[in-house]
């Protein structure tokens, strides 16, 4: 008889515990995983390196697009899966301008302060197949007009005044992706061990943190 | 003058509830300034430029860095350099994130002292759904007088507390902050936020709207057609915590059983469905002041005490109480 009324009582805290899950299982089952190309979404600057402490540190308050003065930072609604709620920028609409707002205004541990030259959402890459003065000599510069960080992060070829070339400074703002002209973006930011940069020109990026 | 409170309750939900859509507009304006390109903002954006220009034009010189002095929502906020954060947001990123980040910790120690002096007080004073949920409880009084059939179940109160365990348990397993899916503060923030200021991106109006909107909505249907006010009552996690938090909060209603002449209103108009009536307040009183307000005989009053009265009886104006002095003197 005891150990009948100890199986009713587990019974009934097992059935308890499954019914308070139904709340957290509506909310997934209302956002359901869609395809969306997420790959080349950034984290705001300042960001946690590591994805999965960037999500568990990050509350969904939504301060860091609320503060942010061009609009850059949007949020994964439920194309993101776990990523639901955590801000991203997708350079190609709106890009970072660096301005540390996001990162001051950030209550959790997600975005934190740190200095220009130390952020790291990627690194710019260029396709030189498709980008136009690699391509046929024509005059562009717009990426290296734009840059925010000047020759230590893009500059122009030795040879030719017109072909641009990443090097080491770059932070991975993406105001070079949303100025670039040609309609299929032959630069991009891409994650920083995936980038090539230029060997020449300005050194090595932690010799111009120095 | 203290039956009034519940007025000056209703002012402070409705400034909470205005601001969290005024803000998303405030950053529009911000960015459209940040632009500096009047001349190429489409007509829309033109009008909500001028609107919001004329609103804070008496207020603030430099509106890019002036009007950064109140930013976010209930959720998590900046007001005039202050960070408050909702305790539950505190606690379930703890748990989420398996670690103690103490500048965030404390961002939410205002709120905690508060709430462990008036209890469940945001529930009633501040969280924006709850202008959401009021209306539609006096919506469900209306469908009541149409004669449509609304829900009035009455389910287990101790559920939430278990409903908040499993979503902090949730957030430490799957490492993601779970409880602000279903936490309707929260969601209201962040939908009206994704709403008004994101939907340009997509050109679509209210594109931004996102599933927790469909969440909110569902928790109205389940409050109109299962239980009054159901999910503040038996599921939200924040009302669990808040609840645990207020359980020795020392700023309590209590009845003055010399004036109560057991009328009942008081019971009826309880949004908590709590037992004013045989001092049954309990931690799940969020001193939303509506007793008060609605007490013909200014029964109710506030106190200062950690513990609720016992029952003590029926109310002396009450022809129970008359009944049985009656009966006392003709023996």
């Amino acid at each position: 008889m005891r150990r009948r009324g100890f199986l009713v009582v587990a019974g009934r805290s097992v059935m308890a515990v499954l019914a308070a899950m139904l709340p957290f299982g509506f909310a997934r089952l209302m956002s359901p995983d869609v395809s969306a190309d997420t790959r080349w979404r950034l984290r705001p600057p300042g960001a946690l390196k590591d994805d999965d402490a960037f999500i568990s540190a990050c509350i969904g308050c939504g301060l860091c697009g609320e503060v942010c003065p061009p609009g850059c930072i949007q949020f994964y609604a439920h194309e993101g899966g776990s990523k639901v709620n955590t801000p991203y920028i997708d350079p190609a609409q709106k890009s970072c301008i660096l301005c540390d707002k996001c990162m001051e205004v950030c209550p959790t541990e997600s975005l934190t302060v740190i200095p220009r030259k130390e952020i790291d959402m990627g690194i710019a890459q260029i396709d030189q197949s498709a980008c136009y003065p690699w391509v046929d000599q024509g005059i562009c510069g717009a990426c290296v007009v734009v840059c925010p960080l000047g020759e230590h992060a893009i500059g122009f070829d030795f040879a030719n005044f017109y072909k641009p070339l990443v090097r080491e400074g770059c932070v991975g703002c993406g105001q070079c992706v949303e100025v670039c002209p040609h309609p299929s973006l032959p630069i991009w930011i891409v994650e920083r061990s995936g980038g090539t940069v230029a060997k020449h020109g300005a050194g090595k990026r932690h010799q111009w943190i120095q | 003058m203290i039956r009034h409170l519940n007025k000056l309750r209703w002012l402070v939900l409705s400034i909470v509830f205005a601001m969290l859509i005024v803000l998303p507009f405030i950053h529009l304006y911000q960015t459209y300034i940040a632009a500096h390109a009047y001349d190429l903002l489409a007509p829309a954006e033109k009008q909500i430029y001028d609107v919001m220009e004329t609103l804070t034009g008496p207020f603030v010189s430099d509106p890019e860095t002036d009007l950064d002095a109140i930013k976010g929502n209930t959720w998590s906020g900046t007001f005039f350099g202050y960070r408050i954060s909702d305790p539950l947001a505190v606690v379930s990123q703890s748990a989420a994130g398996m670690s103690l980040y103490w500048p965030f910790i404390l961002t939410g120690l205002i709120p905690l002292i508060l709430t462990m002096l008036f209890g469940r007080f945001y529930c009633g004073w501040i969280c924006p759904a709850t202008f959401i949920y009021e209306l539609n409880t006096n919506l469900a009084v209306l469908l009541h007088k149409l004669g449509l059939h609304t829900g009035n179940r009455k389910l287990d109160y101790r559920f939430k507390y278990l409903v908040l365990g499993v979503g902090l348990v949730l957030s430490a397993v799957m490492g993601a902050v779970l409880t602000a899916v279903v936490y309707p503060p929260a969601i209201i923030g962040r939908e009206i936020y994704y709403g008004v200021a994101l939907s340009g991106y997509s050109h679509v109006v209210l594109g931004g709207f996102g599933a927790g909107a469909v969440f909110f909505i569902s928790t109205l249907l389940f409050d109109l057609f299962v239980s009054r006010r159901g999910f503040c009552r038996y599921l939200c996690p924040g009302g669990a915590l808040y609840s645990l938090l207020g359980h020795f909060r020392i700023f309590r209603i209590q009845r003055v059983v010399e004036n109560c002449n057991d009328c009942a209103k008081c019971n009826a108009v309880c949004e908590f469905g709590l037992d004013p009536l045989r001092d049954g307040f309990g931690q799940e009183c969020n001193n939303c002041t509506a007793c008060i307000a609605i007490c013909p005989t200014d029964a109710l009053k506030f106190s200062v005490t950690i513990k609720d009265q016992p029952f003590q009886g029926v109310g002396h104006l009450g022809k129970a109480y008359k009944r049985h002095q009656g009966q006392d003197e003709s023996k």
